[in-house]
């Protein structure tokens, strides 16, 4: 008999069996510790209760801001454009901000990371858009198409598209990308980020507090501002 | 038996093991890629402590594959870690076949873990020099790869010693 033969199935049994433990095993995992859309779901904390400290840099001014105003409840994300966390976090933002309205005021800081080679780029595309009153939908655009460019090496191509899409005057946002003013509004942003002490991204403070990144969904963020909400609302009913 | 007989059935002895042992080291390969992949497509961030940065690793470039044609996006955000999960599977099937006797798939086991261990020299490297920042799941995924090479220059020179 060849020794170089396999006598048995056995190895194959046992591969098999290797093969659907994984891949049950990983679909196992992915559902039971996916975030739930819907239903009960933990409630972030504020991390170690992080707050912005006092002396922080404002960051770019007037800030990316969304809802109202004077709101007073502050919603403020630290993000990047390349960041896949980032992206995938984007639709929890959006759904966010269409519910809350002016109740609340949603601040944007690019947070564009080192490691990202775009990532500064579509920050200062995103504030060139600013400058023409389209900032959030370019930031809409950059994110929910983020696996579009992230790795395209044409991607300048696919942001001047955005621009066409969402009717900038692109000779103007070219011509704001190359100059100082978007630039600096990042940096600006990035000084805050240095100020605050942000160590990743997507961070979110509300009112000023940290909001744990795991476990971050919808309900779980409603929870906290709607926390939030009640607390201030007293105080505006007091208020002279 | 004769005195002859004896390092034949030391040497079979010897090479059965090393690849099960490889098999085992390549099922916790699996399983760590395996985590990795889940968290990546669960968009959550994996349990990281100390000295190690895993969301600045996570979240960087490198971690993932896409492939364009021109402008479309063809392999859109596929995680490291999903070919890492599939190369520690062939990785396990060979170690597993010539642990049941087949001995070509050995030389392949080799031919596979050569290959892992240096993709996972590539990856450290990023990690140290370009990253600079470390995610200790990555760091074990390197471990692992390098464990599995490591069994099989040992399995050489077992062989070796034993002809």
């Amino acid at each position: 008999m060849n020794e170089a033969k396999v006598k048995s199935n056995t190895p194959l049994l046992i591969i098999g069996a290797v093969l659907m433990l994984a891949v049950g095993g990983g679909l196992w995992f992915y559902s039971s510790s996916k975030p739930l859309k819907t239903g009960v779901s933990p409630t972030p904390t504020p991390t170690q209760q992080k707050t912005i400290p006092a002396d922080a840099p404002k960051g770019a001014e007037p800030p990316n801001q969304a809802g109202g105003p004077t709101a007073e409840v502050t919603l403020e994300e630290f993000a990047d454009f390349q960041c896949p966390q980032c992206g995938a976090k984007h639709p929890i933002m959006s759904e966010i901000k269409s519910t809350y309205g002016s109740r609340i005021r949603v601040i944007y800081r690019n947070y564009p990371l080192p490691q990202h080679d775009k990532s500064y780029a579509a920050a200062v595309a995103a504030e060139a858009a600013g400058l023409q009153g389209k900032f959030w939908e370019m930031q809409n655009l950059l994110f929910s198409n983020q696996q579009a460019w992230t790795a395209n090496p044409a991607y300048k191509g696919v942001w001047k598209g955005y621009a066409q899409k969402i009717g900038l005057n692109v000779d103007k946002w070219e011509t704001d990308i190359a100059g100082t003013v978007a630039k600096l509004r990042v940096d600006a942003d990035l000084a805050r980020v240095k100020g605050v002490g942000v160590g990743s991204t997507p961070t979110l403070y509300l009112n000023g507090k940290e909001v744990a990144f795991p476990g971050l969904n919808v309900d779980s963020l409603k929870r906290l501002i709607d926390a939030e909400l009640q607390k201030a609302a007293p105080q505006s009913q007091t208020a002279p | 038996m004769t005195e002859t007989e004896a390092p034949k059935i030391e040497e079979k002895s010897t090479i059965a093991k090393l690849p099960i042992l490889a098999a085992l080291v390549a099922l916790a390969g699996i399983a760590d890629a395996i985590f990795l992949t889940v968290h990546h497509y669960n968009a959550e961030p994996v349990p990281c402590g100390g000295p190690f940065d895993c969301e600045m690793v996570l979240s960087s470039p490198y971690s993932t594959l896409s492939g364009f044609v021109g402008n479309v996006p063809v392999i859109g955000d596929m995680p490291l870690s999903i070919f890492g999960a599939v190369a520690y599977f062939i990785a396990f099937c060979f170690a597993i076949l010539a642990a049941f006797g087949d001995r070509r798939t050995w030389p392949l086991f080799g031919v596979q873990s050569t290959l892992m261990a240096t993709f996972a020299c590539y990856l450290f490297y990023l990690q140290s020099v370009v990253i600079r920042a470390y995610c200790q799941w990555c760091l074990i995924s390197a471990g692992i790869s390098a464990a599995l090479f490591i069994i099989f220059i040992i399995s050489i020179f077992v062989k070796r010693r034993t002809a």
